[in-house]
């Protein structure tokens, strides 16, 4: 097992060059020049090629990608072109927040999604079935931000209950940290919820018609036992798979929800960056978002072990 | 117990408190002392001089003084300086700073740190580099005088050092202000009322501003970027907010206490809450404008530029920018910022008036033009550019221009509009942007107004009659001569189309009512400020 999450670390290596490649590739052929950003509107096309020449941008690709390249190789992810910042300093000042909320996200749809999902599939073809099925495809088709916007609108400015933007670091309060996190995750977390549950559904469906269940309610075991013991763990590897796969949709929806809830995050970052044309910025992110995107797959595979003991690597 | 407690109740009862870490309790004086305020824009650098973004100027007038402050008159007052000579030949200016001057690392602020200071900024500002041009020598003198030796006469010297115009001449430690103009500081240490707390800065996110206790303020009041700059509270955060819709819940929910441009459509659902006020923000505002390009047919011909003038309804642009409130347009038949000293309409008659499609079409037949495509750089980023670029779009079309719509990002137009190649290749026709009132109350700092060819800006227009009043502007004695130099400026300007007006719009801010002392102004001004619980 150990040999085989070198491996898969080790493979991580050709994937995440071509990545960087491939990012680089597409940032330097993009419109836009960072140099007119900064200069202003005020600025003359001389002072423009000046700042384009005192960030090296007036270098050729080849010259530019093998700087850069040779960083990365040190473990210097670059500075930022508009806050003289390391971009590892602004990664890492961003992290906190969206990793919170995926976490938060990721904790709240497995609470949520799983259960339902078994629930509906217990209950198949019931009212019960169709109504958590209906809320599945509702949750499908909203926008993460018409989503952001109802909560916001019910939860903090009529009920007053919850705030409507920010973040507040763990460090400062469990109930702080958490209560800026509860109306992006349940955003975040709609779609989320409704591919779990239906996915955990589907694949309940097919454990329960098996043998074995039906030797356990013969042996008169519970329902909850039969179903949260010995259907849910038999049904599990789907789930997993899709639990990880829709890390990928976090990612992707975290951009919009922390505009929506003006968090801090690494979407915020990114969006920043790619209007600004901040290319060590957005360099650095999508390599962190491919690293992370490359381990969550790792994790899936490793934890399939543990749910299903007859898979070896 | 509220429905709030019962929450946390909630959430503890469910075990989420177990992990021994509790909230902070933050004393109600606390909260009074600090002011949570949205930005217009994120302040992503904080060099302003090497980044000349409205909101680093805004950010760096808490941080760093000037020598001078332009007051709500628009007139230079003293600020760091205590007083100045000009010789009898008008050539040499020798300036003393006010005694007691601190930087927020304890040193005194000294003449080589002005001279410094200034040399950094002259060679970024487009005053700075006129004065550039004739100066023989900067140095200090002792360490609170310094002399500027000039080889002409520069009457404009005292605005140049006032002016709130990006880049301002901040002041700064000799030691940073060595930094090469075209690099970033990585240094914030001013002699301003407040000082940039560094470590909390997240850009992008937040900034944060502290009260500098050894700043010694003027003792006149208060008025603009001149005066007394009273700081009354603790600690100023700037929270970016990317989203108007949040920006706005936040302020009602009293999670925020003012928000520097609320968008219009926002504003009614703001003004309808008792506790905010809405104001206009900018008295200044803005102007909007088109630009077409000089170097290519059709607009390299005069007549095409004028038929697209005489055509264009300012009315149908400031609808679209603003709304239907009526309170913040105005129709511009010029150039320069309405009710400032030198507002003109001069040659404005061909903006004034119904709307002449008829002719407009006529001149542009004699102009030559025959249906070849007219590439349109539209920016759909900005509320503002995105609105003016429909409405040119459908002008265009009723004139029987070929339209070649261009919808991209105010990144990409910032890139293409500085290519001089023909529109097919790379090049383009015409682009959307406005213009800061503050910024067209007279010819120095008002770049896009300037038409000397090559070196215009984006556009590039040819006017030499325009050019010649913009050197009268500058060697006018007095306010007489600097308005009739302005008004022929105006016309020159309008009869060769250097650029289109779109109309004169303002934007509202918006605050909570515990919040008092905010000033109308072009920029937002903390001092005098304060905010009770």
């Amino acid at each position: 097992m150990l040999s085989y999450i070198l491996r898969r670390i080790v493979a991580t290596l050709p994937v995440m060059a071509i990545v960087a490649l491939f990012v680089f590739s597409l940032l330097y052929i993009a419109p836009g020049d960072p140099a007119v950003v900064i200069a202003g509107d005020q600025a003359s096309p001389e002072d423009v090629e000046r700042i384009r020449q005192s960030l090296g941008l007036d270098r050729p690709f080849l010259v530019q990608f093998g700087s850069w390249v040779w960083r990365i190789l040190h473990g210097d992810l670059g500075t930022s072109i508009f806050t003289n910042l390391p971009v590892s300093t602004m990664i890492g000042q961003r992290l906190g927040p969206t990793l919170s909320l995926m976490v938060v996200t990721l904790l709240l749809t497995i609470v949520v999604a799983v259960p339902l999902g078994v629930v509906a599939a217990w209950k198949a073809g019931s009212f019960i079935d169709r109504a958590i099925m209906g809320f599945a495809v509702f949750g499908f088709s909203l926008p993460v931000f018409v989503v952001g916007y109802m909560l916001a609108y019910i939860f903090a400015l009529e009920l007053e209950w919850l705030p409507v933007q920010g973040y507040t670091p763990l460090n400062q309060g469990f109930w702080p940290w958490l209560e800026n996190l509860i109306l992006p995750a349940i955003a975040l977390g709609c779609v989320y919820i409704a591919l779990v549950a239906r996915i955990t559904r589907a694949a309940m469906l097919e454990v329960l018609q098996q043998d074995y269940i039906r030797t356990a309610r013969a042996k008169g075991l519970g329902q909850g036992g039969i179903l949260f013991i010995h259907a849910l763990k038999n049904a599990a590897v789907p789930i997993v798979t899709v639990i990880g796969i829709g890390i990928a949709l976090l990612i992707g929806g975290a951009v919009v929800t922390e505009s929506v809830f003006a968090i801090p995050g690494l979407g915020r970052l990114t969006i920043d960056a790619i209007l600004r044309r901040d290319y060590p910025v957005i360099q650095g992110i999508v390599l962190l978002f491919s690293f992370v995107y490359v381990l969550v797959n790792l994790m899936i595979d490793v934890t399939y072990t543990l749910v299903d003991p007859r898979i070896r690597y | 117990m509220d429905r709030r407690t019962v929450l946390k109740g909630l959430a503890g009862a469910g075990g989420l408190a177990l992990t021994g870490l509790s909230a902070p309790a933050i004393a109600q004086g606390a909260a009074a002392r600090t002011l949570r305020f949205v930005p217009q824009a994120n302040l992503a650098n904080f060099d302003p001089i090497w980044g000349t973004q409205y909101v680093v100027r805004n950010a760096a007038a808490l941080v760093w003084d000037t020598l001078y402050g332009v007051d709500a008159k628009l007139q230079p007052q003293r600020q760091m300086v205590e007083s100045e000579e000009t010789s009898d030949d008008g050539r040499i200016w020798t300036f003393k700073l006010r005694p007691g001057l601190k930087f927020h690392d304890g040193e005194p602020v000294l003449s080589k740190d002005v001279v410094a200071s200034l040399a950094r900024w002259a060679a970024r500002d487009p005053m700075g580099l006129m004065i550039l041009a004739i100066q023989q020598e900067l140095t200090p003198v002792d360490d609170r005088t310094f002399k500027w030796v000039l080889k002409q006469p520069f009457p404009k010297m005292l605005y140049a050092l006032a002016k709130n115009n990006a880049p301002c001449s901040f002041i700064m430690p000799e030691r940073i202000a060595k930094t090469d103009p075209f690099k970033q500081i990585t240094e914030y240490v001013g002699s301003g009322p407040m000082k940039f707390a560094k470590s909390e800065w997240v850009p992008g996110a937040k900034s944060v501003f502290e009260k500098f206790a050894d700043y010694v303020p003027r003792q006149e009041k208060a008025s603009w970027l001149a005066g007394g700059k009273q700081i009354l509270v603790d600690r100023v955060e700037w929270l970016v907010m990317p989203d108007p819709a949040t920006a706005a819940a936040a302020l009602q929910n009293g999670e925020v206490d003012w928000w520097e441009n609320p968008i219009a459509d926002l504003v009614p659902v703001l003004k309808k809450n008792k506790n905010i006020s809405v104001d206009i923000g900018d008295p200044l505002g803005n102007i909007g404008s088109f630009r077409m390009n000089h170097l290519f047919a059709p607009f390299n011909d005069v007549r095409a530029r004028r038929a697209v003038l005489m055509a264009l309804s300012q009315e149908d642009y400031m609808r679209a920018i603003v709304g239907d409130d009526d309170a913040l347009w105005k129709s511009l038949p010029g150039f320069f910022t309405p009710d400032t000293p030198l507002y003109s309409e001069m040659g404005g008659e061909i903006l004034k008036g119904k709307r002449d499609f008829d002719a407009a079409k006529k001149l542009l037949a004699e102009s030559g033009y025959s249906g070849q495509p007219v590439t349109c750089l539209v920016a759909q980023d900005q509320p503002i550019t995105k609105a003016m670029g429909d409405v040119t779009a459908d002008l265009l079309k009723k004139l029987g221009m070929n339209v070649d719509f261009v919808a991209t990002d105010w990144g990409t137009v910032g890139s293409r509009r500085a290519q001089k190649t023909p529109p097919g290749q790379g090049g383009w026709n015409m682009f959307h942007t406005w213009h800061a009132g503050a910024d067209c109350i007279n010819p120095a700092p008002y770049t896009a107004i300037r038409a000397n060819g090559d070196k215009a800006w984006f556009g590039w227009p040819n006017s030499p009659n325009a050019e010649k009043e913009v050197t009268a502007w500058f060697d006018a004695k007095n306010l007489d001569e600097e308005k009739a130099a302005v008004g022929r400026l105006n016309k020159a300007a309008l009869d060769d189309v250097v650029y289109a007006p779109t109309g004169f719009f303002l934007s509202y801010t918006a605050w909570r009512k515990n919040v008092s002392g905010i000033t109308k102004g072009p920029l937002p001004f903390f001092w005098g400020v304060s905010k009770t619980a």
